[in-house]
């Protein structure tokens, strides 16, 4: 193998900055599907209003302002979503969840096509993230020159923050507690007198909150344009199966392996393409469950 | 009933045997004429959707209204309808157009209407909808489209059926190569052109000794752009470092600007159209890879096929300096174009794009072809196409090459503007020159490909 040590280290972190933005996206989609049981297929279409929104507030305001606000606008429109669609669905059969969440999300890109046009809206880095580093300046190991986009780091430290303080909620928090038991029997929960649906309305705009993160920090990167969210909700899907359905640290694990896998393909254009699928498949033949998926969850 | 049975009787027993000697020679005469001395002699059998009956004549125009060429497709279709607004009334480039037969009271006297079609960018979706248009609406011509991909589909789709198609915005040197048909027509010019009129001004401009790394949308048209800017750039003096197909899908390219970072390349070629491009050049900006330096030289990047909507889409901070080709601009200043961008401007309230301008001239020289032959019927409109040379239709002299049916015109090296040096919101581009016809002219042979007879099998 021919590769340099330069080589592998650039392949690395974009490994590293293609897994963050799967990471953010796929985080809520398993959040939702491990506690609520939905497949929420609109989780891109989340994400991409998230975006939207973000570039909007940006361009008009500034960045200060879209972080600020993207975030809690989209934790709203998840709790009014979940109150006024998902909610009536928690019964029906998955496949009229993915009909509905499905349908959600076409109605959902074509407003934003038909309010912003299908070409890309330009989403200016603030200047703080701009640039380059000199990632020769910090790994001492490397030769030379080599370099990697600022903000691509900043989105992966936004990334393991976000995880960390998702892990830190379910694990170290009442709610948390609440939440985990309500993932592995949400009906001895409510034997037990736990409002669990209310926790539920919480944890789906918990899920677009996180959307919300990704569309702020990762409009930059993905682009803002309506097809966005259906090219990203595929993988992310994915990766909550390879991870293991409603396993948070599965999600990670396998956004991190996608990414990696990803990366290192890209000069092999024909292996690059079905990559993802071929490890879904690989993984799935020998971890039926997926990576850290419990026994008995979805099951 | 027996009454007019029996004045029709004695109608017909009113020929004398004059009148039908008269008759006789006449039509004997006329039966000894060869044909080539009868002008525009066809054969009147039905042909696709020909005869066209009735008092108006229906076009189908098939543009992407939905997927990421949807806004390209927006402009084709205000360009289309123009186009039939004057061809109905007169206007627009029906007074620039030469030689031409159009006189603004339709085609062939018929009045014209259209029907469209949404191609969804997406070859199945375009035939479905091509076919549809021509079986259900009974058009007469099919157009449009966005995308090479998606214009060879129609192309043969047009072909077997035995309707003229002619070809809106397609780049790619296969639609009048390999996969070229009698019964398509394409106005735009081609990746190979882009190559033969580009990689001079690049080389003037960044020197001959440069070592170029192509990232290329992985389809028809990626592909022979791809080609015909290595093989151009090399014939300078360039060498290539490398070349990575990107699934045509791509948001986000960082994966494939990793390896670029890590080759020896100083020049970055995008060999990406529409949002793809967008979104590489964008990611490329944020790569540093304008402000880096390579082998001791500033790294540049090109992108072969210009829009105003792309580099709209990837702003012009970022496009700032870059250099690609177009077909046409609407800051050119001869006759047919500002008549063209005038009327539309008019009617829109803003300037055409390339895309809006090929497909505008398409349905004129189709609606023109047709007046010439004096018919509707496919083979004699092919004819009249093929080889027709014209002026005033905004790239100069022009001509309808007979053996590929590519148009072989003037086109245009473009370099995107500093946001300094804008002076409007449509302002995003400027001329650097306009490669005349003989120097992108080339054999069509070197494609292969066979246009077919001139009456489907």
């Amino acid at each position: 193998m021919d590769m340099t040590l330069n080589a592998f280290t650039l392949s690395i972190l974009t490994g590293l900055q293609l897994g963050s933005i799967y990471v953010l996206i796929a985080l809520g989609l398993t959040l939702i599907f491990g506690t609520l049981g939905v497949v929420n297929f609109a989780h891109g279409a989340l994400y991409l209003i998230a975006i939207y929104l973000a570039v909007s507030i940006n361009n008009a305001l500034g960045f200060g302002l879209a972080l600020i606000l993207v975030p809690p606008i989209l934790f709203i429109i998840g709790v009014l979503l979940e109150r006024g669609l998902i909610q009536r669905f928690y019964d029906r059969p998955h496949t009229d969840q993915i009909l509905v969440t499905f349908g959600l999300a076409i109605v959902i890109q074509e407003l934003l096509k038909w309010a912003f046009g299908a070409n890309n809206i330009p989403f200016s880095i603030p200047s703080w993230g701009n640039g380059i580093i000199f990632m020769h300046d910090y790994l001492p190991f490397l030769e030379g020159f080599v370099v990697y986009p600022k903000w691509r780091m900043i989105l992966v430290v936004v990334a393991i923050v976000t995880v960390s303080a998702v892990f830190a909620l379910l694990h170290l928090t009442r709610f948390g507690l609440v939440i985990r038991a309500g993932m592995r029997d949400a009906e001895m929960l409510q034997f037990l007198g736990v409002n669990i649906n209310r926790r539920f309305m919480v944890v789906f705009g918990l899920g677009a909150m996180i959307a919300g993160i990704a569309g702020v920090f990762g409009g930059p990167v993905t682009q803002v344009s309506p097809e966005v969210g259906m090219q990203l909700l595929v993988p992310s899907f994915l990766i909550v199966v390879i991870g293991g359905m409603g396993s948070l640290g599965g999600a990670v694990l396998a956004s991190i392996l996608i990414g990696m896998a990803q990366s290192f393909t890209a000069p092999y254009i024909y292996i690059n393409t079905i990559i993802i699928y071929l490890i879904t498949v690989i993984i799935l033949l020998v971890r039926p469950r997926g990576l850290l998926g419990a026994k008995g969850v979805f099951e | 009933m027996t009454d007019v049975k029996s004045e029709n009787t004695n109608h017909k027993a009113g020929w004398s045997r004059r009148d039908v000697l008269k008759a006789t020679s006449a039509g004997a005469a006329a039966g000894v004429t060869p044909m080539f001395f009868t002008q525009n002699a066809w054969a009147e059998e039905a042909l696709g959707n020909y005869p066209v009956k009735g008092s108006e004549v229906v076009l189908g125009f098939n543009v992407p209204q939905t997927g990421a060429y949807a806004d390209e497709g927006a402009d084709e279709l205000r360009a289309y309808k123009l186009a039939v607004k004057h061809l109905n009334n007169g206007g627009g480039m029906l007074d620039t157009l030469k030689p031409s037969k159009l006189t603004g009271n339709g085609i062939l006297g018929k009045k014209v209407t259209y029907v469209t079609g949404d191609t969804q960018t997406n070859a199945d979706a375009s035939r479905t909808s091509a076919r549809r248009m021509i079986e259900r609406d009974k058009v007469i011509m099919v157009t449009g489209g966005s995308s090479s991909g998606i214009a060879i589909a129609q192309q043969y789709l047009c072909n077997e059926l035995g309707i003229i198609f002619m070809c809106g915005l397609t780049h790619s040197n296969d639609t009048t190569g390999k996969d070229k048909q009698r019964y398509g027509f394409r106005h735009f010019f081609n990746a190979h052109m882009t190559g033969k009129a580009l990689s001079p001004v690049l080389s003037k401009e960044y020197g001959k000794d440069r070592r170029a790394f192509h990232l290329t949308a992985d389809y028809s048209w990626g592909h022979t752009q791809q080609e015909s800017m290595q093989e151009f750039t090399e014939k300078e003096g360039w060498s290539t470092a490398g070349n990575i197909m990107t699934p045509l899908k791509t948001t986000d390219f960082s994966q494939y600007l990793s390896q670029v970072l890590n080759s020896d390349a100083d020049v970055l070629i995008l060999n990406h159209y529409g949002a793809n491009m967008v979104n590489s050049l964008t990611n490329a900006v944020n790569f540093g890879m304008r402000d880096m330096q390579k082998n001791g030289k500033n790294l540049e990047i090109v992108v072969p096929l210009y829009s105003r909507l792309m580099a709209k889409g990837a702003g012009s901070a970022n496009i700032d300096g870059v250099l690609g080709t177009s077909g046409w601009n609407w800051a050119l200043q001869d006759e047919g174009s500002k008549v063209f961008v005038k009327t539309f401007t008019d009617e829109y309230g803003f300037p055409p794009s390339q895309a809006a301008h090929t497909c505008y001239v398409q349905t004129l020289l189709y609606a023109n072809a047709c007046e010439m032959a004096g018919t509707f019927y496919p083979p004699e409109v092919i004819k009249a196409l093929e080889d027709f040379k014209f002026t005033g239709a905004g790239n100069g002299e022009t001509l309808y090459r007979g053996s590929d049916h590519q148009c072989i015109k003037n086109i245009l090296v473009m370099q995107g503007k500093s946001p300094a040096a804008r002076t409007s919101e449509f302002d995003y581009l400027q001329i650097v020159d306009e490669v005349d016809a003989k120097t992108v002219d080339y054999d069509p042979a070197i494609f292969g490909g066979e246009l077919g007879p001139y009456v489907p099998a």
